[in-house]
């Protein structure tokens, strides 16, 4: 094959392959800014002839959420009859706390098992088996616990249940970049006077600096677009933003597309910025087996 | 005089496997010692018992007399070269140095003056601002020593610290490090799983084998009165040639039959009869290029040349056999005569593969 052709062949194989990724996305954000009538319209609006912020004011202000149902939409859903600023606020200090617990005692657990050899050859592993149970089937057994511990529908039961679904991943992660990290290094401040746990905070964490924080972003998307448990172990004092995607639909026209877009598409910027954030740090992190020695 | 170091009776077990067993051994002070085994042979584990990263099943390190058993590897008084060297890549050479005297709290000027006077015995001065980063592999081992040393251990132990390196900077290094251990009359504990690092530098050798000592002695006598067959196989370049003989008891008298021998009395009688293996180092192997009345015959299968020696592979009856010549004694073809002398074989026993020698070797 011609040298040209097989480029062009590849080139054209990128193309594809990011329509493919990116087309929700742009999705996402088309529908989050039509209105009314052309979210579902057929054929359909790719970009919209008459952009609007409707979307998103109906997320932020009850005020104007109040006025498009008594115009176009029907009554509401009680549950949206505020602003949607709470549900950032829940699912923002959610995730933040779980995903640091998580990585926390991830990172404790990892060390344990990496330097101390704890529960044996497989019990990273044996964590991860816990998550290959479907979710629904722990999620009744959890209910049940967590009302007769007064947990449901709290801030601090949520982050407890989240800490607790992350954790294998956490420690499977870490795990993973310890192993990878040498040794010798942690071992050298040893000899020369540091304990087990300062040498491990002092010369094997600035290593695997990058994975953790690989792994926080990965933990960090997983607690934020968490949907399941938040539904069943929430009724109305704490309110995720999955939950108030779900929460806009009206007595009379079903789903509100445009304005779940427009919810949708704000979610997506912390995950953006956090990732933006560690970038540096990302793709060492992500390509597992590649930390420098 | 107190041994700088002494395991006692180590034991060291992970899960179902007994990785060291019963590992006794002393360091006299000034003593290089070299533990020398292949990959899995415990060595590791035991330098790890000894600097104190795995706390033994069984067993006591004992360090200038006193227990450390219990202690963490900070306070054991022990210096560590590792293979890899970790030397941390962020410090300057002197941060490196300095890392080790910090712990031990020495007053600035007490730090300054063995700083610099490690720079000097290891001829760190141009090094001195530069970061482990930008060092090479001969400089970084200068500096993972200095940092050991710099902190005036009892013991240095180093963990297979060259076998990342070329065979070039290898030589170089070994003697580097041997003069540098003379020089500061310093007790070492070696780990190398090569046998030339340990006959070189090492005033005794500990051959290791299934987590114990095989056999420990100076390197002449591990090279010429190996206690097993395994000692006889780990050590020696080229490797040991080894051919079947037959013994033959008759009441307190054990002889052997071999291609190479007829008739050999042995020095104990305690081995059985029947078919054994008879080992005889290449170097030991005299070949002459004419037929002489005690040599018998054998034929150049190939050679080796490896510059200032040749190695001879030689077809001899059933077997085959190197032997070591000066370059350009025979050719691939010829014949050659060949003898080796009963006091320089061993013979291995079967069943559990001790040595027995000829009698009066």
């Amino acid at each position: 094959m011609p040298r040209r052709l097989a480029i062009f062949l590849r080139r054209m194989a990128v193309v594809v392959a990011m329509v493919i990724a990116f087309f929700p996305i742009f999705w996402l954000f088309s529908t989050s800014v039509k209105p009314y009538d052309e979210w579902a319209a057929w054929p359909p609006v790719w970009i919209s002839d008459h952009p609007t912020l409707q979307n998103y004011r109906i997320v932020f202000f009850p005020k104007a959420a109040r006025a498009f149902a008594a115009k176009q939409s029907g009554s509401l859903d009680y549950k949206v009859s505020g602003s949607a600023w709470k549900a950032f606020e829940d699912s923002a200090i959610i995730s933040t706390c779980a995903t640091f617990l998580s990585i926390l005692f991830g990172t404790l657990a990892a060390f344990s098992i990496v330097r101390f050899r704890t529960g044996g050859p497989n019990y990273a592993f044996q964590f991860l088996t816990v998550r290959m149970m479907p979710p629904i089937a722990v999620v009744v057994p959890i209910v049940a616990l967590f009302s007769m511990l007064r947990l449901a529908d709290t801030y601090f039961g949520m982050i407890l249940a989240y800490t607790a679904f992350t954790l294998p991943f956490s420690i499977w992660m870490i795990r993973s970049f310890i192993e990878e990290a040498p040794q010798e290094l942690e071992g050298a401040a040893m000899i020369h006077g540091m304990g087990q746990m300062e040498a491990f905070i002092k010369v094997t964490l600035p290593l695997v600096k990058g994975g953790i924080l690989a792994t926080a972003l990965f933990i960090f998307i997983l607690n934020w677009s968490e949907f399941l448990f938040a539904l069943v172990l929430t009724s109305g004092n704490v309110v995720t933003v999955t939950l108030q995607v779900a929460n806009y639909v009206s007595a009379s026209s079903g789903k509100l597309y445009g304005v779940q877009a427009a919810m949708g598409a704000i979610s997506t910027l912390p995950v953006i910025l956090f990732g933006y954030i560690i970038q540096r740090h990302l793709v060492r992190g992500l390509t597992f087996g590649a930390v420098k020695r | 005089m107190t041994p700088r170091l002494e395991m006692r009776g180590l034991s060291k077990r992970f899960g179902d496997v007994e990785a060291v067993s019963k590992l006794s051994l002393a360091l006299a002070p000034g003593e290089f010692v070299s533990l020398l085994g292949p990959s899995g042979c415990g060595k590791s584990t035991t330098l790890a018992m000894v600097a104190g990263f795995e706390p033994p099943t069984a067993g006591a390190v004992v360090v200038d007399g006193k227990d450390m058993t219990g202690t963490p590897p900070g306070r054991r008084r022990i210096g560590l070269v590792f293979q890899d060297y970790a030397v941390f890549s962020r410090l300057s050479v002197r941060d490196n140095l300095l890392f080790g005297l910090e712990a031990q709290r020495l007053p600035r000027s007490e730090r300054k003056r063995r700083i610099e006077a490690m720079a000097e015995k290891l001829e760190l001065g141009s090094l001195m601002r530069r970061r482990g980063a930008s060092l090479n592999m001969s400089e970084m081992q200068r500096v993972a020593i200095a940092r050991a040393l710099v902190t005036e251990p009892s013991l240095l132990l180093l963990d297979e610290p060259m076998s990342n390196l070329d065979a070039s900077l290898r030589a170089a290094l070994r003697g580097e490090l041997k003069l540098i251990q003379k020089q500061l009359d310093q007790t070492v504990l070696y780990v190398t799983h090569d046998q030339i690092e340990a006959m070189s530098m090492s005033d005794r050798i500990a051959v290791m084998r299934a987590g114990r000592i095989e056999q420990i002695g100076t390197p002449e006598d591990i090279y010429h009165r190996p206690a097993t067959g395994f000692v006889a196989g780990v050590i020696g370049d080229p490797p040991i040639n080894l051919v079947a003989c037959t013994v033959k008891r008759s009441g307190t008298k054990a002889a052997v039959a071999s291609p190479l021998h007829k008739g050999v009395e042995l020095e104990s009688a305690d081995m059985p009869d029947g078919e054994h293996a008879l080992g005889v180092r290449p170097h030991d192997v005299k070949v002459s290029r004419r037929p002489r009345s005690d040599h018998l015959q054998a034929s150049v299968r190939f050679v080796e040349n490896l510059g200032a020696e040749n190695i001879l592979h030689l077809e001899f009856g059933s077997s085959l056999l190197a032997a070591v010549t000066p370059p350009g004694f025979a050719a691939a073809g010829e014949d050659v005569w060949i003898k080796a002398e009963p006091r320089q074989l061993h013979f291995i026993r079967r069943d559990d593969d001790r040595v027995v020698r000829a009698k009066g070797a």
